[in-house]
């Protein structure tokens, strides 16, 4: 076998390779997508159909007129966006001081935070609960379920948000900071009109990370909302939906709704790929 | 002189209000960071410690009582006995038709001891031509340990090893490279219920999900496999959901580490005339070690803690340590006992974190 023939016959194996990699990653969306454009009565038959006969957008329509369902995207929205914003804003406070201040307990900070990364949240349910249950009970409080669960998942973004944000401070030069000291810029000063501006790109990398995190959480939200159906956020709903037109578990139903808080997630993540790919390596691998 | 001395005191002087200013205001830029950890983190951990050592239930009249490790003692009771043969009257062992011998029934045999705390069982097995039985006071919570330590060891195992593949492969550059590596970020951008929801779907137990359809097909099975209920298929199926979702994470992580490899290495090595397969091993994996245990350790750790796939797939049949914490509150209402096992799980996730650490190392210049 001459040279160039082995080098095409490796060539095809590598394309095969890359296929069946590609196939792999994206089947299941592949057969959620399908079964979501398919009727009840395809859905039960038998051997499953690999496309749908007779396409139809009614498991959509049936989803997107539940109430529960898009009570959940709204709840979702909302708990996700504050702790978002809250969690960016709090960080950056967080983020400079270790990043680019010099004071004592400097170290031991860092650690607490990186530690409180890896945090296992189960170990705090039983004490929340408690806290929460406690505070409920002053009843001229009246804080809304939602309002516990922003705060409570501050808990896995908060650190996280901290802890990237503090080694993107430490990698901008301190030149800058310098300059704007000579200037008579205050620390407050230098903080929100230079070093701020700066780490915009950061910011909207950290803030998605820490949006699809709060987005996606599921045990904190099922755990508190047992007793506040109104408060439950998507994957409660989505996880729990009773179906308004199909029978027995609405599969259809639950499908689509599945492609709706996916697609939009998804178009986010290919825009700022790169950045999240960035992101997501920056902690892990030592350059 | 007195002027200059003066101007160098104020100098010193003004230095050290400028680092006292500093730590200031660092101190007042942390504060929010460390008051809402304090609150939502480390006050409810020593809720949950104060709570492991009491009879709390939650929605409950009956009077709370300290009740010390009592909690622990349920959770980690357990026994280890030998399991006696069948005899007959004349107290031969009884043999089945194969000529086996016949052991007492191993659930009945925990009851009938005289314990002060009844035990279950955990597993039985064979070792040295005897049979033993592993008896735990709640069997529960330990076959969760062990099922979450069998599920985080074989999925990080698997992930690891295609995530490596799928690294490798897309480090070359070759036509199409930009959309693959979008389509890896697909999985890990779906929400784990979703995922699990769809998994649940296709392993359907009749011939309408697509595992079975496929199988059936393909002539290796009658299409009627119930991949989620038997326990036998249970963990396998669980792991291959688990891999599927993570391994995109894994390859981008180990790709991210391919890049760092030095490019001159493979030439260098080129020139000595080492094979690829060569190049692998001398120069490839020993560079990517440092990447490869960050990731493991990452995704070990991560994996320990399970909830949103196992509460999915599985409910109250199977449990993860995170589920079975979750379920002891909200079902049982045993706040108590939840918080014993969360307890556990926390010193259990605690050494994992520990070395992350290490291998990560905080900067402390």
């Amino acid at each position: 076998m001459t040279r160039e023939r082995k080098n095409l016959v490796g060539e095809i194996f590598f394309y095969i390779l890359i296929a069946i990699i590609a196939i792999y990653l994206l089947f299941p969306f592949y057969w959620a997508a399908i079964s979501a454009l398919k009727t009840e009565a395809e859905l039960v038959r038998t051997p499953a159909t690999f496309f749908p006969q007779n396409p139809t957008l009614q498991n959509f329509r049936a989803v997107l007129s539940n109430p529960d369902f898009l009570r959940g995207m709204l709840n979702s929205l909302i708990v996700a966006g504050f702790t978002t914003l809250l969690s960016l804003l709090v960080g950056a406070f967080a983020g400079y001081a270790l990043g680019k201040l010099r004071f004592r307990g400097r170290t031991p900070s860092l650690y607490l935070i990186l530690a409180m990364t890896m945090f296992p949240q189960v170990a705090v349910l039983a004490g929340l609960f408690q806290v929460i249950n406690a505070v409920k009970d002053i009843a001229w409080l009246n804080i809304p379920t939602m309002v516990f669960l922003i705060l409570i998942y501050m808990l896995f973004t908060l650190p996280f948000t901290t802890w990237v944000l503090t080694s993107f401070f430490k990698g901008l030069p301190d030149s800058l900071l310098q300059a704007a000291q000579v200037d008579g810029a205050t620390f407050t000063q230098t903080f929100w009109h230079v070093l701020l501006p700066l780490t915009a790109p950061a910011l909207v990398t950290t803030g998605l990370l820490a949006f699809i995190g709060a987005w996606n959480e599921y045990l904190f939200a099922l755990t508190f909302t047992l007793q506040d159906p109104g408060s439950r956020t998507v994957p409660v709903a989505i996880s729990q939906l009773s179906g308004r037109i199909a029978r027995q578990e609405p599969v259809g139903e639950i499908m689509a709704g599945a492609l709706i808080i996916t697609v939009p997630l998804v178009i986010l993540v290919l825009i700022f790929q790169n950045r999240i790919v960035d992101g997501l390596t920056a902690g892990a691998v030592k350059g | 002189m007195a002027v200059a001395s003066q101007k160098a005191k104020g100098n010193k002087g003004g230095r050290s209000e400028l680092a006292k200013a500093e730590e200031r205001t660092a101190f007042w830029l942390l504060f929010p960071t460390l008051l809402l950890l304090l609150l939502i983190g480390i006050y409810p951990l020593g809720q949950v410690f104060y709570l492991s050592l009491t009879n709390k239930r939650f929605a409950s009249a009956q009077e709370t009582q300290f009740i010390g490790l009592s909690n622990y003692a349920n959770l980690l009771g357990m026994t280890l006995r030998e399991l006696p043969v069948e005899t007959d009257d004349a107290g031969n062992p009884e043999l089945d038709e194969n000529g086996n011998r016949q052991y007492v029934n191993d659930r009945l045999f925990l009851r009938r001891l005289d314990t002060e705390r009844a035990f279950d069982t955990v597993s039985t097995f064979n070792l040295f031509g005897t049979r033993y039985v592993l008896g735990a006071t709640n069997a529960d919570f330990l076959k969760s340990i062990w099922d979450t330590a069998v599920f985080a060891v074989s999925a990080v195992f698997l992930e690891t090893v295609l995530g490596l593949i799928i690294a490798l492969a897309l480090a070359r550059k070759f036509f199409g490279r930009g959309l693959m590596r979008t389509a890896m970020l697909i999985p890990w951008a779906i929400i784990t219920v979703v995922s699990s929801l769809i998994w649940e779907w296709m392993f359907k137990s009749d011939r309408s999900g697509f595992f079975n359809a496929f199988f059936e097909q393909l002539g290796v099975s009658s299409g009627n496999t119930v991949w989620l209920v038997n326990p036998a298929l249970q963990m396998p199926s669980i792991i291959a959901i688990d891999v599927w979702k993570t391994t995109p994470f894994m390859a981008l992580l180990l790709l991210a580490g391919l890049a760092t490899i030095p490019k001159e290495l493979y030439e260098a090595a080129e020139v000595d005339g080492a094979s690829k397969i060569r190049q692998f091993f001398s120069v490839t994996l020993p560079l990517l070690v440092p990447t490869l245990a960050v990731a493991l350790i990452f995704r070990t750790l991560d994996s320990l803690r399970v909830f949103d796939l196992f509460q999915i797939v599985f409910g109250e049949s199977r449990y993860s340590m995170a589920t079975f914490a979750q379920f002891q509150l909200v079902a049982s209402k045993d706040m108590g006992l939840s918080a014993a096992s969360s307890v556990i799980i926390f010193f259990i996730i605690l050494v994992f974190a520990i070395l992350y650490m290490r291998s990560l190392g905080v900067d402390n210049d």
